[in-house]
């Protein structure tokens, strides 16, 4: 197979307008869901990945395991890669970009991390409570994209060898392996470039031949240049995406409006773009990927950064309308306009997006870690739940997770084992003491993992988006980014929570039940124990509005939120973020722990992200869990997200966009970070449930991403089944 | 009688609360909580909340959630609750509401209808949310059964959120003598009243009683400066015809502190709780009304020239 195209698949007398070709690129993308949800689907991002099974590479394996490491055999696989990668190119669309696998998928299951460096100590630990280090994790930071604006890839190319004849011989894989792959990439453009005027000449509708000449020119001027104008700068985009993702799946966004801005107005003054053109355009670019964008925010100064692309970006994601990772900067200073623009679209789609985030909390928590006013704005909403200055930082966002309800299990049995007198104050104890061990580790695997990264997987793309890596001739993880700020999260604090005040609230305070007694029950997962489950159960849980629950999150928050920050205590230059997210971990994290005093039963999944669990209260009142998980924040500049599942029934007229347009601010106002949004109504979503294919272009935000409901496996989908169930569960019950 | 039998229980300090419910968006304007007090002085055939009919708590029964742990037998005083066959049964005749049947039952599948509060144990619920009504213009809303029933908590409830400089409003049937509910209208900053039908004879079939003292107060609060709300659930047969709705337009139209005219369409969530306390649901078959008669309806409230709104 060398290409997939789509051309001359309309007569050309059919009249083809943005619009008409917009539903068409959308139903192509709905039916190419499809066929990827037959295939197996996928519980993560949609990536914009076209999946198929004629083209298959052969990884040339640098390791007698299997597998590839270091700077040369990354390099030469990418660009061999490259050389035989299919070219994808239908004649509707503004753009080519279309990728088919990732290369860091290709390597053999369980062999990521070059075996050179092993680290079986820590792995003991990490296997004792459950942690997800991040060692042989990738990307999970934000590339700057005005460094490929500035310079093109012929421009990084120049650079990337003047540099090296500066360097000596101990950075000389570095740029070989650079070198190596800007060219391929090159020779890779010009490829796709060719092959689009040869489908310019065979395409016979008028309107779509125009478009691939036009398409085809676009590419020309960019295959070594920068992009000049809008057009090129999004088609630029697009390569990027797809380039970046071939490679290790790795392509955060960035600020959209501010990034294309000057590229619009440049275009409009000089009467080369329409309104039209410019959301025909985004809309393709969403189509073609779904990366993280952020819309508006303050500017260094406080400004707002709404500008007229702002609002052309919510007109093509919605007409587009699929899995959309926009996100919009809510601050003091925010456009009203556009803020309830967006929360309108919000309504009107039920797609998902977009979703907010707090600039007050999240510029006041990074600057804790003594970064400047000007320098935390630049941080902007590039991933599932994470932050990140484009082109500044390495963070190993979302990659390391600690399981605490792990924590808590090991802790119990510890109690259990060597206290005098089981009592809540001995679980605390035993707890803090595990918790730390815990956390002692995961900062020692993250220092592993920078200090031997390069040896396993170099971000042989990445590296050329970040300020300074080319001058110093490093890779990411090796010292040369301008800050490291590791992401540490927390996973499962709903069910520790809840378990504590189950503890405390049924055994310390009622005397209804002993220790001994609630280990048995847990041993033999509440098998006959289901009134005294139910009784756990029902203690006063996390979620529920100032409740025992309440009052143990935050404990525990305070106490995860000191052991974290401790670690940049032990090492120096380092700056460790803690942070509350699960991602789509909770059904493996939970698969770890049995059953657990807040009446879990063992194996079951934990709690999504920051949430709590659910049937926190009986009214499910969103305004409770929200200010439940605004106290839990720890606070330096990362995300315990809130993850809200309304009812569209809530906004029935303007008046329902207002109150909802007030209640997303005021939750971005009381101490909240990020806030992701499903609106789903209960009885569709059981429906596609049971067929997904009944609702093939149903979009749901799983986490921090969205995905079409259909492609998420029955595991999964259950898993959004519940959280919608917990908030109109009971309302579907009475209705019944 | 009743109202007599309301004041020997409330008129001290607690007021009997079936349930508070946080982010309500239907109670009134912006993001409310409302307070839902338990008695009511009429008996709509189509009541919604059938729970707050009754003056004294009482037990609510969900077999679905029951796991048949016969917990509720070993603590009932009266012997009220009986375990057969695997199946769960409730002899309401014997039961007294004194709740200790729901205290144990942690499955929820027995709730206690009905909990004496303090005023300040509400505010304590009510103010966690004061953020959301600052931002949204909402506030709390004190409704029922009917909240009028339990007069000197409303006011107690109404200081304390004033108090707080938290937006009170309430949801009333109006059916009172005047001079009783006088003092607790003035301390509303909205009062949201029901006209359910215009014909007397009607209205006195379906609620059990006339709506004579409805449409005079309605006037009477006109006159006190209080801004209000009129709404008609629109219950299929009874309430929903254009005879009907004209006629309500026509007595609110020139009232000068009317915000507005809502009409609330019928919904169906009354159903299982109906079950839940062994009772008939005289409109079980009902269901709500068409978009394209609501429209029509709406129409009616447009051509007077009041703002109005179809819920």
């Amino acid at each position: 197979m060398s290409a997939i195209k789509f051309v001359n698949c309309y007569s050309p007398e059919e009249e083809l307008s943005y619009d008409k070709r917009i539903a068409l690129l959308r139903q192509r993308k709905v039916d190419q869901t499809a066929e990827k949800a037959k295939l197996g689907g996928a519980d993560e991002d949609d990536y914009g990945l076209i999946v198929q099974d004629e083209f298959k590479f052969q990884l040339q394996p640098s390791h007698k395991n299997g597998s590839i490491y270091g700077y040369d055999a990354w390099s030469q696989n990418y660009c061999r890669l490259l050389s035989e990668h299919p070219l994808y190119l239908d004649a509707l669309d503004a753009f080519v970009g279309k990728g088919f696998l990732f290369l860091e998928r290709l390597r053999p299951p369980k062999k990521k991390w070059n075996p050179d460096y092993a680290y079986p100590d820590l792995q003991q630990i990490f296997d004792r409570y459950n942690i997800i280090s991040g060692i042989d994790n990738c990307h999970h930071f934000t590339p700057d994209i005005q460094i490929g604006f500035d310079l093109g890839w012929g421009g990084i190319l120049a650079k990337l060898e003047e540099q090296e004849k500066l360097h000596d011989e101990s950075h000389a894989d570095f740029y070989r392996a650079e070198i190596a792959v800007v060219k391929a990439i090159i020779a890779f453009l010009d490829r796709m470039t060719d092959e689009i005027e040869a489908q310019a000449e065979r395409e016979t509708h008028p309107v779509l031949k125009q478009n691939l000449i036009d398409m085809a020119e676009c590419n020309r001027a960019i295959v070594s240049d920068k992009p000049k104008t809008f057009r090129q700068a999004v088609q630029w985009m697009c390569w990027f995406s797809m380039l970046s993702r071939t490679y290790n799946r790795g392509s955060a966004g960035g600020q959209l409006d501010e990034m294309l801005r000057p590229y619009y107005e440049r275009d409009v003054e000089a009467g080369i773009l329409t309104d039209d053109e410019a959301v025909f355009y985004l809309a393709c670019l969403f189509l073609q990927d779904s990366r993280y964008f952020q819309l508006g925010g303050p500017d260094e100064n406080g400004e707002d950064m709404i500008s007229h692309i702002s609002y052309l970006c919510l007109e093509a994601a919605d007409k587009i309308n699929i899995a959309c990772n926009l996100t919009v900067r809510v601050h003091d200073k925010m456009n009203e306009d556009f803020f309830r623009k967006s929360v309108a679209y919000l309504f009107k789609n039920k797609q998902g997006w977009p979703r907010y985030s707090s600039d007050n909390a999240l510029v006041e928590g990074f600057m804790k870690c003594g970064y400047s006013k000007e320098l935390a704005r630049r941080r902007v909403a590039a991933g599932c739940h994470w932050m990140c200055i484009p082109g500044m930082e390495y963070t190993m966002n979302d990659t390391v997770k600690i399981n605490l309800l792990k924590v808590f299990d090991v802790a119990y049995r510890d109690m259990m084992a060597h206290a005098d007198e089981p009592s809540i104050d001995a679980l605390w104890e035993c707890y803090k003491k595990h918790l730390k061990v815990a956390v002692d580790a995961t900062g020692a695997g993250i220092m592993h993992h920078l200090k031997y990264q390069s040896k396993s997987q170099p971000e042989l793309i990445l590296n050329l988006f970040q300020h300074g890596l080319i001058e110093k001739g490093l890779n990411i993880t090796d010292g040369g980014a301008n800050f490291y700020n590791m992401c540490v999260d927390g996973s499962g604090l709903a069910v520790v929570a809840d378990s504590f005040a189950a503890c405390e609230s049924r055994i310390d305070r009622e005397g209804k039940l002993t220790y001994a007694q609630l280990t048995e029950l847990l041993d033999r997962n509440f098998e006959g124990g289901e009134y005294v489950r139910q009784m756990l159960q029902h203690s006063p849980r996390y979620g529920g509005g100032c409740t025992l629950g309440d009052a143990w999150a935050q404990k525990v928050n305070e106490l995860y939120t000191s052991l974290v920050r401790d670690l940049c205590n032990q090492y120096k230059g380092v700056n460790f973020i803690p942070g509350f997210f699960s991602w789509s971990n909770t059904i493996g994290l939970g698969k770890t722990v049995g059953a657990t005093p807040n009446g879990r039963k063992a194996f079951e999944p934990i709690n999504h992200g920051a949430n709590p669990n659910g049937g926190f209260r009986r009214d499910g009142a969103v305004t409770s869990m929200c200010n439940s998980i605004g106290a839990i924040q720890p606070g330096y500049g990362n995300c315990a997200p809130v993850q809200l599942e309304l009812d569209p029934g809530i906004v029935g007229d303007e008046e329902g966009v207002d109150k909802m347009a007030a209640m997303i601010k005021t939750i971005m106002s009381t101490g909240n970070t990020l806030l992701n949004i499903n609106i789903i109504d209960g009885k569709k979503i059981l429906e596609a449930h049971k067929d997904p294919m009944k609702y093939p272009d149903l979009v749901v935000r799983v986490t921090g991403f969205t995905a079409f409901f259909a492609m998420l496996s029955p595991t999964f989908r259950q898993l959004v089944v519940d959280r919608v169930m917990s908030v109109n569960g009971s309302r579907l019950e009475e209705d019944q | 009688m009743m109202m007599d039998d309301d004041n020997k229980l409330t008129g001290a300090i607690k007021g009997i609360v079936t349930e508070i419910q946080r982010f309500s968006l239907q109670d009134g304007p912006g993001i409310r909580t409302t307070v839902f007090l338990k008695g009511c002085n009429m008996h709509c055939t189509w009541c919604h909340n059938p729970e707050t009919l009754k003056h004294m708590p009482e037990i609510m029964f969900y077999p679905i959630r029951c796991i048949g742990c016969g917990k509720c037998v070993e603590v009932c005083p009266e012997g009220a609750h009986t375990m057969g066959n695997g199946k769960h049964t409730i002899d309401r005749t014997l039961c007294v509401g004194c709740g200790k049947c729901a205290d144990a039952c942690y499955a929820e599948a027995l709730q206690l209808c009905g909990k004496r509060m303090s005023a300040k144990q509400i505010m304590d619920e009510v103010e966690q949310d004061k953020p959301y009504y600052d931002n949204s213009n909402g506030g709390m809303t004190i409704s029922g059964g009917e909240c009028l029933c339990q007069s000197p908590f409303v006011e107690q409830l109404l200081d304390a959120a004033h108090e707080k400089g938290i937006h009170a409003a309430i949801e009333t049937n109006l059916s009172f003598d005047f001079e009783r509910i006088e003092d607790v209208l003035r301390k509303c900053d909205l009062v949201m009243f029901d006209i359910k039908l215009m014909d007397d004879e009607a209205h006195k079939t379906y609620t059990g009683v006339s709506n004579a003292k409805v449409l005079a107060n309605a006037k009477k609060l006109d006159e006190l400066g209080v801004p209000f709300i009129v709404r008609t659930p629109l219950i299929p047969g009874v309430t929903d015809t254009d005879e009907n709705v004209s006629a309500i337009v026509d007595y609110i139209k020139d009232m000068k502190h009317l915000v507005r005219y809502e009409l609330l369409n019928f919904n169906t969530l009354g159903g299982a709780k109906y079950e839940s306390l062994s009772a008939d649901n005289a409109h079980a078959d009902a269901r709500p009304l068409a978009k394209a008669r609501l429209d029509e309806l709406g129409a009616i409230i447009d051509r007077a020239g009041i703002a109005g709104k179809v819920v």
